[in-house]
Parts: structure tokens; C-alpha cells; sequence
């Protein structure tokens, strides 16, 4: 984990009110695991917190990041011109820990949730990945490249503009008898979170099933107690330190 | 360079930036970032004598040059610091500041009495906004104030006693005289100040809490003003704190009254804050041929 002045590559529009941000630091980032994030200053002073996004790409000294605008600090990233100096800390949080022996990866992802499902699917060449991802609306899709690297792709929207109409968990449902998954893997709005938990237990599934959660952050490493989530046990977890990935069955949704 | 040891209550500091209490938690994480032996003290997160899982979420908001917190004193409670934490923090010699809050007044005398002389200090937490049952209402009334530092006072043997004041009150300087009076041996302030912060498309605060504290950046000049107002009302050592973004600002914080400073909302900004600040004072210090930060202490000309 490190704190440095990144420089601003590029900001590219994406989907609608969605950008790529690439930020290359001062040397080469380092490992980085699929589903680790970093804080990012908004390069204004008077805005004092980083704001946290999952990590997309990570190579040489370029990191990417994918964000929605959604307030002031995301508007001025967004407006962030090539050169613009951000302060960056990164690695953070745990990331898709995911075992040697799990071979068939189910992806769910929704909206802007799928951005930290990217470096999982590109990071593990040995692995085989079945990905349902649901948007909005076609306007809303996007990195459909980065899923087109799965060994199946399933594309769903919530007005049909895109692929059937239906939403991320149905569509794997719906298609579960004709992949044999070690493993599911997901991130998406708390909604589709918590769909996901109700139908595995509903179903009977048993497959081990990571979610990566999002939450307002402060200090990001651990240590101000403000992102936390509610353990199934009662306990408190930090989402920045302890997470953001957690088995689906520790949390409370 | 300048010395930047300070002595308080018979405490020796190694420098006056101290972390405050909430955003440091009990200085491991930043430990990962850097060696914490470097810092003057921790302020450590506000425990009470049982755990507690603290407030819903958002806990956190912002607004320009600050921020809003409500995180509801989450704490692993006393024991698991003394058994857990306390260890670490000794072995990294940092001045260890035991930041402590209860619901009743028997809650501050019980975590008192079993912290006394494990830890440097004690800081007692009266203006915690956001606890319902206790925090607010002993920290705003000047006879409630006496009562909670005479009752802890009488729980301490061996460890000095701070009283963090909150700004949220009619006057500072009778605050701070009625912890004196209570037989507070030092002063800490601001605590955060209580804000809103509002999401408009949704008709609501952000904060579950509603509420937050207020701190950061946009404070500084409000607290600089009642340190001021503080350290010159009382004959008590006073720890400054609010908004402390930078060296400069730790030094007029001194420069109005304080011994020390305490550095809180700047680690968000800034992981490697403290550090930096304290280099930035001796920069400033040097520069000035100032040898000595304790000769910058209560050096403020009024006009």
C-alpha cells in the first residue's frame, strides 16, 4: 500500500455518465488483485476525502479506474484534463481471493458494479469464466470487451434495449444447469446483492459465493471505522480493510 | 533542527502532533504506511468499558473543506485495548492517549479506574455528538462538565486527565474553567461541531445519523479562536485541534495558547499527514531561527 502523485492520462466517456480514468504513477504499481481498489484525490483541495473505486486494469506504471458520476468530486474527475496531478493510494482492500481449485467462475455483475469483476476475469487466464451482466439500458453498457474475454457472455438490460430483458441473477438462473461453477463471484447495486442471497438460498445452491461491497468510505485503510458493513454474526466488518470482498453468507445484505 | 519535544502534565512528547481521537484508530493501519514511532502521540478511538457496533451507515459526508462523521463510538471496548492494542502502542513509544467516553457518569469512573496508570493520559470524551444516551449532555452544561472530570478525576491515581470540550456550547472559557474546577490536569478542544449535510434529489441527509461532526479544513478558523479563548481562560495545559491541514496551522495553534495539537480529518486527506506536518513545523521553525517549538507557545500578538 502506498500514497503517490499520479499523472492523468486519459478520461474517456464510456456509457452514459460513465468514464475511464487512466492515471499513470511515478513507478510500477505492483501487484494488484481483481477486486482491490485505490483512493483517488478529486484534485481539489477543498474536497477532502479520496474517493474509492475498484481497480480495472493495472499495467506498468498505468492504473484504470471506471466511476459514474454521481456528485461534485465524481464531476471533477470526470473533467479531469491529461496532466492533472491526483494523489493516489492503492492497493486497498482484500480483492477476489479465489482458490487454486476453483476452475469455473460464475461473474455476476450490475451496472457500475462489474468494474472490479474486470481484473478478475483478465488476471486469471487459467481459470474459465461464465459472465452474466445486467444494465439498465444499452446506454448504460460498457467494458463489453473486457466480458467478451469470458468463456460465455450473457448480456441482459432492464428495458431490453440490450440482449433479453431481465436482470443479472435471473439471467444465471435461468442458465445454471449448463455451467458447472466451483465458484460465483459478484458485484452490483445492494438490490441485486440481495437477490443474489435470497435465490442461492432458496434454490439450495451451494456454491461458494464471493460479493464485493461498496460503501462511503473515509480514511480507506482500516482505521476510522466509517465504511462498515454488518456481519451474519452481529459484529461489525470495515468494508475498506476487511472487504470489500466477503462470502456472501458472513454479510448482511 | 529545531526541538519539537513538548512536556505536558509531565508527558514527554518527542514532537506536539498528536492523532486524533477516530481517525487513527489504535495506529496500526497507518503503522503499515509508516513507522508511527514518528508522531508525538495517538489519541486513541473513543472506547467505552463495553464494545459497541456503533452507528448505521452512510457515517460519513462532505461538504467544501470539511467533512461530516457519525460513526456512534464503534469500539472493541477497554479489555480488548488493554489486551490487544495497548502492547503494540508501548512497543512503539509513542505517547499513548487513552480517548475515553461512557453513557452515565459511572461508566466514566468504572474505564477510569481501570486504565489508570496503564496509559500516558486519559482524554476524557464528553462532546461526542452523536451517542444519544450520554455524550452531548454532559459535555454542554458547565456544572455537568465539573461533575463527570471530578468523578473520573477521583477514579485516576497515577494518569493525567484530559477534558475534550465541544464546541457546540454557550461559552468556551466557562466551560473550560468548570473542567479546571472539576480538576481536569489539561484541556483538549474542538470536538466537532454538529452538522447537516443534505442529498437533495432524495429529500435527505446523507448521514443515517442524520447528524454528523463536523470537521476539517473549513473549521480551523472558528477552533483557533476558541483554543484562544480557552487557554486563556484556564491555567491547565490546552491541546489545540480543528482543521490542522498543515505545519503552519500546528503552529498557530500554538501561537494562540495550545502545548500541543491533535491532527484528525488531514489522515483522510492525507495518509502521510502527520509526518509531513511535523517536518513542515521544524521547516517553518528553522527558517525563522526559532530553535525551540516552545518558544512559539501563547506568542500571539493581539492588534
Amino acid at each position: 500500500m502506498k500514497e503517490v502523485i499520479s499523472t492523468v492520462k486519459e478520461v474517456v466517456r464510456i456509457a452514459d455518465n460513465v468514464y475511464s480514468l487512466t492515471v499513470a504513477l511515478p513507478e510500477p504499481v505492483g501487484e494488484v488483485r481483481g477486486g482491490q481498489f485505490l483512493n483517488i484525490s478529486t484534485g481539489d483541495n477543498s474536497r477532502l476525502l479520496k474517493r474509492p473505486f475498484g481497480i480495472v486494469r493495472a499495467e506498468g506504471c498505468d492504473v484504470t479506474v471506471c466511476f459514474q458520476v454521481k456528485g461534485e468530486g465524481t464531476q471533477a474527475l470526470a473533467n479531469a484534463r491529461k496532466g492533472d496531478e491526483l494523489s493516489v493510494l492503492l492497493p486497498l482492500g482484500n480483492g477476489f481471493i479465489l482458490p487454486e481449485s476453483a476452475k469455473n467462475i460464475v461473474v455476476i455483475g450490475g451496472g457500475v458494479g462489474i468494474f472490479p469483476l474486470v481484473p478478475v476475469i483478465s488476471g486469471n487466464k487459467d481459470k474459465k469464466f461464465y459472465s452474466y451482466i445486467g444494465f439498465r439500458n444499452r446506454g448504460c453498457a460498457c467494458l463489453l470487451d473486457e466480458f467478451g474475454k469470458s468463456q460465455k457472455l450473457t448480456i441482459v438490460t432492464d428495458d431490453g434495449s440490450m440482449g433479453e430483458k431481465d436482470n443479472a441473477v435471473n439471467a444465471y438462473l435461468k442458465d445454471r444447469e449448463n455451467v458447472k461453477a466451483d465458484m460465483i463471484i459478484a458485484c452490483g447495486p445492494p438490490v441485486m446483492l440481495r437477490a443474489l442471497k435470497a435465490q442461492l438460498k432458496e434454490k439450495g445452491i451451494t456454491t461458494p459465493c464471493l460479493v464485493s461491497l461498496e460503501e462511503r468510505m473515509g480514511c480507506g485503510i482500516g482505521a476510522c471505522l466509517v465504511c462498515v458493513c454488518a456481519k451474519s454474526d452481529g459484529s461489525r466488518a470495515r468494508v475498506c480493510k476487511d472487504g470489500p470482498v466477503f462470502n456472501i453468507d458472513e454479510v448482511e445484505l | 533542527m529545531a526541538n519539537l519535544g513538548v512536556k505536558i502534565c509531565g508527558v514527554n512528547f518527542k514532537n506536539p502532533v498528536i492523532a486524533a481521537s477516530g481517525t487513527y484508530g489504535f495506529g496500526r493501519e497507518f503503522d503499515e504506511i509508516y513507522d508511527i514511532s514518528a508522531i508525538g502521540g495517538i489519541s486513541t478511538k473513543g472506547m467505552t468499558n463495553l464494545p459497541r457496533v456503533g452507528n448505521p451507515v452512510p457515517r460519513i459526508a462532505e461538504a467544501h473543506g470539511v467533512i461530516l462523521n457519525a460513526v456512534g463510538l464503534q469500539n472493541p471496548g477497554v479489555e480488548h485495548f488493554i489486551k490487544e492494542d495497548l502492547p503494540f502502542l508501548k512497543e512503539k513509544g509513542v505517547a499513548i492517549i487513552a480517548n475515553v467516553a461512557g453513557s452515565t457518569l459511572e461508566d466514566y469512573g468504572k474505564i477510569c479506574a481501570r486504565l489508570d496508570g496503564l496509559v500516558d493520559m486519559i482524554e476524557l470524551n464528553i462532546s461526542c455528538p452523536n451517542v444519544r444516551a450520554g455524550g452531548m449532555a454532559l459535555g454542554i452544561k458547565p456544572e455537568n462538565i465539573e461533575e463527570v472530570t471530578a468523578l473520573s478525576k477521583e477514579n485516576l491515581k497515577k494518569t493525567p486527565l484530559i477534558v475534550k470540550l465541544s464546541p457546540n456550547v454557550e461559552s468556551i472559557p466557562t466551560n473550560a474553567k468548570a473542567a479546571e474546577k472539576g480538576g481536569a490536569d489539561c484541556i483538549s478542544l474542538v470536538n466537532t461541531f454538529t452538522g447537516m449535510v443534505i442529498d437533495l434529489e432524495k429529500r435527505r441527509p446523507i448521514i443515517a445519523n442524520n447528524t454528523g461532526g463536523v470537521s476539517g479544513a473549513g473549521i480551523k478558523p472558528i477552533a483557533l479562536r476558541m483554543v484562544y479563548e480557552a487557554s486563556h481562560a484556564v491555567k491547565i495545559p490546552v491541546i489545540g485541534m480543528g482543521g490542522i491541514m498543515t505545519g503552519k496551522d500546528a503552529l498557530e495553534f500554538m501561537m494562540a495558547g495550545a502545548k500541543a495539537v491533535q491532527v484528525g480529518t488531514a489522515n483522510f486527506a492525507d495518509v502521510n499527514a502527520m509526518p509531513r506536518i511535523i517536518r513542515e513545523m521544524d521547516e517553518w521553525l528553522t527558517s525563522h531561527g526559532i530553535a525551540d517549538v516552545n518558544d512559539i507557545i501563547d506568542t500571539l500578538k493581539l492588534n
